[in-house]
């Protein structure tokens, strides 16, 4: 394994790095970016380039042998330690393989549909005959973003088949500046802002500010793909001196008005002030959240008008949304085969984001139409004869348009929710406070409740107003102190029948609670048992409990190892 | 004496929600929907009104206040507002013991001032002589789940602020066992004066403390409804018995209670908690607090 860590290498190689990274052009066919500079070794820094290559070359040997290594004695997916070791052995690793990409690449940033977006823009790319990148496994870091790049590098540093080829990156909201500081893109795409792991990002205005720095700091050759409807993302736009397209919803019967009982729901709103003079926002039309076309009375600053709009939704149901988009060269039909509101965005950032590659239409509606969903976004597992389908959830607006989607039909579902407060997850969870979950009384034909804090979510739930007995709780862990208890109980019921031998354990039985079952597995199967053959179970679950599930499915051979999924 | 009679007693309780579309940012909405619920089931009408920017507070039209935590840059013209439209209602409403719970940003803005690492102070109320001092982005925010010990038992919460407290005379709400506190510093966790409540617990607090939430119905009910009024309760016991307040503001201070109604309230109807007291004792397990958990769910389980 190669050890070598010498600090004055580490500084030349950064140096060269930064001298090699490619000025961007414009070019014709997909804008292809820079054919001339394919592989780094240009004129003049001879030297210290072959140094850049070796050190490279470590760097991808280095990272994918510990990768192997971890998968192998299954430390976990094996995905970000390659990214990890690599970028310990040469910082610069990211930039470097990144120059090589002849198409350049597309980072995905914002707080609910960084996934869904960025494969839906694979689909349409390699529709449109492009070889494309990503880091879909899962780990939006710069370390998940390093190890897609490590994964296809040769051992001498340079990329496998960089031709013809694009990176799509998943980019976390927080980690923004660094990224477009190491890997300028040639499209920046914003989905949307909303409250998400308080705890991890601090408040909302804190990742707001941070892409505002990043946006200033963006090449001019870059083009932004904003969501006209989210008042933050739209104003990064403001910001920005170079190439700038609007995609959003123009369609006034997707109102909140319409929406049932819309009226008695609480909305959670996490941009409500004008940039320009801090005025509480009016709005002409509102989605959900704080989405829709908004207006500030004091000063005027309003949405601007959608490059790429949804002018009509034609049909709204579980599997599939009917649209109908407009753009200034396209205009059609398209169906995405997903549920709910918030894809009609996802789909409308894929869609503008390929027209900026100027994409014919004809592979934007196949990419759409076949596109499958994406690891926890509706796809559908079959177990045991019932239908399971997985809905990741993991902050307010995410959970609230969940739930829209899953009770708009007043359908009775089988529902399991899993909510974790691991890490990835946040360790807070006083957001399930600010869910709807008032919406699902009633709704349900079966509920269980499952993760680390199920216990809090059971606790939501029966103050929404779902009576305990309409649900069951599989917590991830039973709680020492009801051990304990326990303990403590059997050994009085001991003792108690031992003076009154038997006839007393009538009385004892009753006290004792009805048998509780822990952890994910339980979780699943008591779900599962619950629902009959041939029904669906809706699965709605916080980041790890998502991962959980998956291990489980895996487990039972139901799915593939997903750090397995190999593009192209 | 048994509260069944209270189911159609027709007992109602206003809670005045102070900028519910500002400070909202941490699920603190729970603490009303606990409230809201746990009146309900014991048959008393918990009625919600909203108090916005520009509304003015008339302290004689409700029973309890609570007023949430959001975001810096929403918290200032609050804290304007708060400061010109409400205060005046608000201090009117504390000293004639209204109980008033006020989570993170809301204590804050109930204290002296709020020191911002760059910038001018922002003036608070001074309900509560304490004061808070955000030390910049480089020292780390206090994060995480908090336990603290309060009247001989236990509240668990979630706390997030960049600011440090620090209590002058005011005092704590209680004593930190896991977490950091006011300033994670000298171990105290929020602040009382009379009935005012301050506090930096999130979670949301009152769902999963729901003797805390019963404290808060029982100090509003004895207020309106009780005829012996605050020395029954079993509370704090650390607020001053003398109530100070300007002679106009003392007849707008409270609704006179009906006198049938008076003799009918003593204390509250027992609920099912099982579920919050497990809910709380989990909390207290994830800090390694396995001793005060089980004492939470001896003590809570049998009642």
């Amino acid at each position: 394994m190669p050890k070598q860590k010498s600090p004055r290498l580490v500084s030349r190689e950064k140096r060269s790095g930064k001298s090699n990274r490619p000025q961007k052009q414009k070019g014709n066919m997909f804008g292809s970016k820079n054919k001339s500079q394919a592989t780094p070794t240009t004129e003049g820094v001879q030297r210290s380039s072959q140094h850049t290559s070796l050190r490279a070359g470590f760097a991808v040997m280095g990272g994918r042998t510990m990768g192997a290594l971890s998968r192998r004695l299954h430390l976990g997916g094996g995905t970000s330690v390659v990214g990890i070791v690599a970028q310990r052995l040469y910082p610069d690793i990211v930039g470097h393989l990144a120059a090589q990409l002849e198409h350049g690449s597309i980072i995905v940033t914002g707080t609910n549909g960084k996934t869904t977006t960025s494969g839906l823009i694979a689909a349409i790319l390699s529709d449109a005959g492009l070889r494309v990148w990503r880091n879909r496994e899962g780990s939006n870091l710069m370390r998940g973003v390093a190890s897609s790049l490590v994964i296809r590098a040769l051992p001498n540093g340079n990329l496998r088949r960089s031709g013809a080829a694009i990176s799509i990156f998943e980019v976390d909201e927080a980690v923004v500046p660094q990224m477009v500081a190491t890997i300028p893109p040639r499209v920046a795409v914003f989905t949307n802002l909303f409250r998400d792991q308080l705890d991890r990002y601090g408040e909302v205005e804190s990742v707001a500010t941070r892409w505002i720095q990043a946006v200033k700091a963006l090449p001019t050759d870059t083009t932004l793909v904003l969501n006209a409807d989210d008042p933050t993302t739209a104003h990064l736009g403001e910001l920005f001196t170079g190439n700038v397209l609007y995609f959003g919803i123009d369609d006034p019967a997707l109102d909140l008005q319409f929406q049932r009982s819309a009226s008695e729901r609480h909305q959670v709103i996490d941009t409500r002030t004008c940039p320009q003079c801090g005025n509480d926002y009016t709005y002409e039309l509102r989605f959900y959240s704080h989405m829709g076309h908004y207006v500030c009375p004091q000063c005027g600053h309003t949405r601007p008008p959608a490059d790429v709009r949804v002018t009509k939704v034609l049909s709204d149901d579980f599997d599939r949304l009917r649209i109908h988009v407009v753009s200034a060269n396209q205009e059609g039909d398209i169906v995405i085969p997903l549920p709910g509101l918030y894809n009609i965005y996802n789909a409308l950032a894929a869609i503008t984001t390929s027209q900026v590659l100027n994409v014919d239409w004809e592979p934007i509606v196949t990419g759409i139409e076949q596109f499958k969903p994406m690891f926890g976004r509706g796809e559908r597992v079959q177990i045991e004869g019932r239908t399971l389908r997985l809905l990741l959830a993991k902050n307010p607006t995410g959970f609230n348009e969940v739930l829209r989607t899953l009770f708009n039909e007043e359908t009775p579902r089988h529902v399991l929710f899993i909510l974790n407060d691991n890490i990835a997850d946040g360790r807070d969870i006083s957001w399930i406070w600010d869910v709807d979950f008032e919406r699902v009384v009633k709704q349900t034909t079966t509920l269980v409740v499952g993760g680390t804090r199920a216990l809090d979510l059971a606790l939501r739930l029966k103050y929404a107003g779902i009576a305990q007995d309409e649900m069951t709780i599989v917590p991830a862990t039973p709680l020492r102190a009801a051990r304990r208890e326990k303990v403590a109980h059997n050994r009085i019921s001991r003792d108690a029948k031992n003076m009154h031998a038997g006839t007393e354990s009538m009385v004892q039985e009753k006290e004792v609670k009805p048998n509780r079952r822990y952890g994910i597995v339980e979780a699943i199967n008591s779900a599962v048992q619950q629902t009959p053959v041939g029904e669906t179970l809706f699965v709605v679950p916080t980041y790890t409990g998502l991962l959980e599930i998956h291990r489980e499915l895996e487990h039972r051979g139901l799915t593939p190892h997903y750090w397995e999924g190999r593009d192209e | 004496m048994s509260m069944r009679e209270s189911n159609t007693s027709g007992l109602t309780l206003t809670i005045g929600h102070l900028y519910p579309d500002q400070l909202n940012l941490y699920g603190d909405r729970g603490n009303i929907l606990a409230l809201r619920q746990r009146c309900r089931l014991r048959g008393i009408e918990l009625r919600v009104v909203g108090l916005g920017v520009g509304d003015a507070l008339a302290p004689d039209e409700y029973d309890m206040l609570f007023i949430g935590g959001g975001q810096d840059k929403e918290q200032a013209p609050v804290a304007q507002d708060l400061y010109d439209v409400k205060g005046i209602g608000l201090w009117a409403a504390i000293e004639d013991d209204m109980p008033v719970l006020a989570v993170c940003g809301g204590f804050q803005l109930l204290a002296q001032y709020y020191r911002p690492a760059e910038g001018a102070d922002m003036k608070g109320l001074g309900v509560f002589d304490a004061w808070t001092i955000h030390k910049g982005p480089r020292v780390p925010r206090c994060t995480g789940n908090v336990a603290i010990s309060w009247n001989g038992s236990t509240l668990v919460g979630f706390e997030n602020h960049g600011g440090r407290t620090y209590l002058g005379t005011a005092k704590p709400l209680g004593k930190v066992l896991k977490g950091y506190g006011n300033n994670a510093e000298d171990g105290t966790e929020g602040a009382i004066y009379r009935h005012a409540f301050g506090t930096y617990m999130h979670g949301s607090l009152l769902p999963k403390n729901p003797h805390f939430a019963d404290f808060l119905i029982q100090l509003a009910l004895q207020r309106k409804y009780g005829a012996n009024s605050i020395n029954s309760a079993n509370g704090v016991g650390n607020w001053t018995p003398e109530v100070i307040v300007p002679a106009g503001e003392k007849q707008n201070g409270a609704t006179p209670p009906e006198p049938s109604q008076a003799a009918l309230f003593t204390e509250l109807t027992p609920l099912d908690d099982t579920l919050e007291w497990e809910a709380h004792a989990f909390v207290l397990e994830r800090m390694g607090l396995y001793t005060a958990a089980t004492t939470a769910l001896q003590t809570h389980r049998s009642s």
